[in-house]
């Protein structure tokens, strides 16, 4: 199957890793991706369409426009991306006096937007139940022995009413991909707490709700919390390293995104062209050392 | 605790407040709110907002546009949705408080943060500007995972939908009253 690969901004451009790994996977599962020629920023879900939403939603429907013309669906990355996206598709299909505002605008430049491309996490594409089988069929290297924690942060699961994805409170989908990658998943009781990274605007907020999560993750001996949204994991990541250099406790967790996670069970050098493990704040050495995976 | 009360003047209260709102794409529901404050208690960022959401609603409904937008509730959101899964009634107050942004930002009151944010969208087509040593820097990046080639969109096609949708106008006033304000 093919898709209209999205890849936004902050993957593309500033963990690019976090992208090598995606397309490795994909290849490997036989997921065809579709390079989106002329895409812009999603835009931004919480800059963009704080200062416009009519801006918010037009830029959003000319880039489903261009997978339109590819006449492919959307997979993204980024959870940031896919609340963008997803919810211009659905509210757009939803209200017809926007939908003729953003055509009017767009038909200047040479677009219209139908609705006709769907969008997806990467998330949903792997959780597939017939792709499940071929993730498991993949594994080389299985990640027994090792416990993960799951955060599938807000954007890929609420708003419910419009994102349609998994269990708005108790999220199950990345945690059945982790178990066929052989892990122990843990639930945890900060599981579905938010990371901050959109309450940008005052600083405590992040602060305080990473030391919560961390904490909650210590508690539960976790090798790795596992991301899927860019956002998430450099804040987890960044925020992780200043709360264990606080505390006298060891409080190490690395943050892994999901690509690279599975990446790594499927038997890719995690220091090659296809990922880099190390590019990370908190490195994650305990975890390759129980996976018996030399770098 | 002695508790003051505060008094509200009829002539404060801007009576189609809440239809300037729920005319707006996803806001209609605003009108079903019985202010049950599930959202309050189920709001990330509750102990550091001035004004609850379940109250932040009852302004609106009442009119108090300056209430809001006065209060820091609008602008520390962590945007968790949590509020807007819960609500018995539908009401989808982190899409209402991005209309508040909005009406805040119309109004003058744009954070610098999210005005980067605008402008590399305009400069670069992303929020991340990519540019000069910037973007040599990423093309290396990229290059070192084999990674295809950055195509920057048309960035007249981006000021096009910033012009039409009327952010480029409030962007410029936003610079011009800072202008002012710096001569004063």
């Amino acid at each position: 199957m093919d898709y209209a690969f999205f890849l936004g901004c902050m993957i593309p451009l500033r963990s690019p890793q976090l992208e090598a790994a995606a397309r490795k996977d994909c290849e490997i599962l036989g997921i065809g991706l579709k390079e989106m020629h002329g895409a812009s920023c999603c835009p931004d879900p919480v800059a963009i369409q704080s200062l416009g939403i009519e801006t918010w939603l037009t830029i959003g429907a000319r880039n489903l426009c261009i997978a339109e013309k590819m006449g492919l669906n959307v997979m993204t990355i980024c959870s940031g991306c896919f609340e963008t996206l997803k919810t211009v598709h659905v509210m757009l299909k939803r209200d017809k006096r926007y939908f003729d505002m953003v055509n009017e605008i767009l038909g200047k430049i040479g677009y219209e937007f139908r609705g006709t491309s769907k969008v997806y996490h990467i998330t949903e594409i792997l959780s597939d139940k017939k792709m499940l089988e071929k993730i498991k069929d993949s594994v080389k290297v299985p990640l027994e022995g090792i416990t993960l924690a799951s955060h599938p942060g807000c954007h890929l699961i609420r708003p419910s009413k419009i994102l349609e994805f998994d269990d708005p409170e108790r999220p199950e989908v990345m945690d059945k991909i982790l178990k066929t990658l052989g892990a122990e998943v843990k639930q945890y009781a900060e599981k579905v707490t938010c990371c901050g990274y959109c309450a940008r605007l005052n600083e405590d907020i992040g602060d305080n709700l990473c030391e919560i999560k961390f904490n909650d993750l210590v508690k539960n001996q976790i090798d790795a919390l596992i991301t899927v949204c860019p956002a998430c994991t450099s804040q987890y990541d960044l925020h992780g390293r200043k709360i264990a250099r606080k505390s006298d406790k060891p409080m190490e967790i690395p943050v892994i995104h999901l690509p690279e996670i599975m990446a790594l069970a499927f038997g890719i050098n995690p220091k090659s062209e296809n990922m880099d493990i190390m590019k990370r704040a908190i490195k994650p050495r305990k975890l390759l050392e129980k996976l018996k995976i030399e770098i | 605790m002695e508790k003051t009360q505060e008094i509200i003047k009829s002539t404060d209260l801007i009576s189609d407040l809440r239809y300037q709102i729920s005319n707006q794409i996803g806001a209609k529901s605003l009108l079903a709110c019985i202010q049950c404050g599930i959202c309050s208690s189920s709001c990330t960022v509750s102990e550091y907002i001035d004004l609850q959401p379940h109250r932040v609603v009852a302004c609106l409904l009442l009119g108090l546009k300056d209430k809001i937008l006065n209060s820091n509730a609008i602008w520390y959101c962590s945007l968790c949705h949590r509020c807007t899964e819960r609500c018995p009634k539908n009401v989808d107050y982190s899409f209402i408080l991005a209309l508040l942004r909005n009406m805040a930002v119309k109004e003058g009151n744009m954070p610098p943060e999210y005005e980067i944010t605008i402008n590399n969208l305009l400069e670069h087509g992303f929020t991340v500007p990519y540019a000069g040593m910037m973007k040599k820097s990423i093309d290396r990046n990229r290059e070192k995972f084999n990674l295809p080639e950055i195509v920057t969109p048309n960035l007249e096609e981006i000021e096009f939908i910033v012009k039409e949708t009327g952010l480029k106008k409030i962007l410029e006033d936003a610079k011009k009253g800072k202008k002012k304000e710096v001569k004063t």
